[in-house]
């Protein structure tokens, strides 16, 4: 069942672009990577979702009702945590969570609350004019947290964080899921949405270039392969394969990259004159920022 | 819900709401005070600087003729620029926290992502800012009458009349309100908007106090919300300005209609 879908959600600044045509979908319980550069147009995604703005053209829905029209009735089921949080300077994480479970009609967000400041080891007493960043942005994903919502938006939850309290998060986060919450998890950071997303769409200047499960991408991602020759092995007129991309060569030596599976070049290596060969795992950097360079080209 | 917005509002405004009060209680405490040594000396100034006679009619933004005595000089009270500074900066400042003060300190996400709509939000704030307008009109009556224990008038007035001034007051207290509630609505930086509603009451005041000297603009006059304020008019007769209370009224209104629609239709962008 799908919890968020977008389709060709566009938004323009006047003359500045925002998203482009942007589709999404993302099922019930999925932790989904939202991945881009700073300005690619994932707040701008986010901000639409959240009923904050109007698409210029598109629709966006979460749980089957629209994002703009009935964005205070998705909200009952929404956690949002905005990138770059700012609270209000006088909330503590005490009277946060008194009023946030007023304005929700339900008390026991008051409880969660506070078992969540523990869990975060924040002080509920301390106001956040006296906080970190850090700490700001404890309170800010307790505050998302605390009502249990069926769906969860996070920008970028782990800016400030220390990586004690970015691993808290990802239990937190997988907790959730376990639980059936649905993960929308925004990022420009390849590593964490590695670590936690089943799924991954990515967004370049306003336009999603991918929309893939993990694995899927792994598959795709490509692979450091070093190759050591035999000494007078007659490498000078060798030509490597059409899956492998060399990059630096001697007369020893070959560094490159493939791509696809591993066997092909295995079983391309047992007709060579070969002392070692070294083959790194996939690495999903590397695909990251082809996307982005290819995009970059593309313009 | 609307605990949690009330609460939320009040928690923010609190320190503010409390020094326009304490201040809007002693401001028409001190003029009460003061009035009787001006009223002593009144026929001398007016005998010795004939021109104060247009000055203080043009404060009053009242056409006095032969008549100003010790019961128009009241009136001073509720049409001072110290007052009504006081009490437009208390609005101004309060109608332009939403949304562009919050968009100034980057707080809007966080209070539009709770779900409550904007209408409620805004419906939130305007009974806030209605309620505390009733509780500093009568801090005002309430710093007059404290006054009055210690100071003795030529000329009492009837706390009838000078509440049917408060309740006049009150409704140009709404007709600001409300359009700096509109103003704020459509914008993004609270110092613009702000900046915008104190030009217009500026405006509002320069015109009513040059229409005694200049009468080519006298036409211009009931552009101004202060034309619908008229306190020696009311102290002197008693009558209850229906006419001036209903248009400042409906003035504020449309203005909030208005302002409400601009809030909960518009995006919030904030890149």
């Amino acid at each position: 069942m799908e919890v968020l879908s977008a389709q060709q959600l566009t938004r323009n600044y006047g003359d500045r672009r925002g998203i482009e045509a942007v589709n999404l979908r993302v099922n019930v319980g999925e932790i989904f990577g939202f991945l881009g550069p700073n300005g690619a147009g994932k707040t701008t995604t986010i901000r639409i979702l959240l009923g904050l703005m109007q698409p210029s053209h598109g629709t966006a829905k979460i749980l089957e009702l629209d994002c703009w029209s009935q964005s205070a009735v998705i909200k009952r089921q929404i956690g949002y945590l905005p990138g770059d949080v700012r609270l209000y300077s006088w909330f503590t994480g005490k009277n946060a969570l008194k009023i946030v479970s007023e304005i929700r009609g339900q008390d026991e967000v008051r409880q969660r609350g506070h078992a969540l400041l523990e869990r975060f080891q924040l002080d509920e007493n301390l106001q956040v004019r006296k906080m970190s960043r850090g700490m700001r942005q404890k309170l800010g994903i307790v505050l998302a947290l605390a009502h249990n919502p069926r769906l969860l938006i996070l920008d970028e939850p782990t800016s400030g964080l220390d990586p004690l309290m970015c691993d808290e998060l990802y239990r937190c986060l997988r907790e959730a899921a376990a639980a059936g919450t649905t993960v929308f998890f925004s990022s420009h950071t390849l590593s964490e949405v590695e670590l936690l997303c089943e799924r991954v769409a990515i967004v370049r200047d306003g336009k999603i270039v991918a929309d893939e499960t993990m694995d899927a991408l792994r598959r795709r991602a490509q692979r450091a392969v070093t190759l050591r020759f035999l000494p007078n092995s007659g490498t000078e007129t060798l030509e490597p394969p059409d899956f492998l991309e060399v990059a630096d060569r001697t007369d020893l030596i070959w560094r490159g990259e493939m791509i696809g599976p591993t066997s092909k070049l295995v079983a391309w290596a047992a007709r060579q004159p070969l002392e070692d060969i070294e083959i790194s795992p996939p690495s999903l950097e590397s695909l990251f920022r082809r996307y982005y360079q290819s995009c970059e080209e593309s313009a | 819900m609307m605990r949690g917005l009330w609460r939320k509002t009040l928690l923010e405004t609190w320190v503010q709401l409390l020094l326009f009060g304490l201040a809007l209680f002693l401001v028409p405490a001190l003029l009460t005070m003061l009035l009787p040594q001006l009223e002593k000396g009144l026929g001398q100034v007016l005998g010795a600087f004939p021109f104060m006679r247009d000055l203080i009619q043009a404060l009053l933004g009242e056409d006095l003729g032969a008549t100003i005595n010790a019961q128009n000089l009241q009136a001073i009270i509720w049409v001072h620029p110290s007052v009504l500074a006081l009490l437009w900066a208390q609005e101004i400042v309060f109608c332009t926290r939403v949304p562009p003060g919050e968009i100034d300190r980057g707080t809007i996400d966080i209070l539009l992502s709770w779900p409550v709509s904007r209408r409620k939000i805004f419906c939130a704030e305007t009974i806030i800012w209605l309620t505390t307008g009733v509780g500093l009109c009568l801090l005002m009556w309430a710093g007059h009458l404290t006054a009055r224990q210690f100071v003795s008038s030529s000329a009492p007035t009837s706390p009838w009349r000078v509440l049917i001034v408060l309740a006049n007051l009150y409704c140009l207290y709404v007709a600001v309100g409300g359009i700096a509630l509109a103003i704020s609505a459509a914008s993004n930086q609270r110092g613009r908007a702000m900046a915008t509603v104190f030009g217009l009451v500026l405006a509002s005041f320069l015109l009513n106090f040059l229409v005694q000297f200049w009468q080519a603009i006298a036409g211009l006059a009931p552009l101004g919300v202060l034309h619908y304020y008229r306190p020696a008019a009311i102290l002197a007769t008693g009558a209850v300005p229906v006419a001036d209370m209903v248009i400042l009224a409906s003035v504020g209104a449309v203005a909030w209609v208005a302002a409400l629609e601009v809030f909960a239709r518009r995006s919030i962008c904030t890149v």
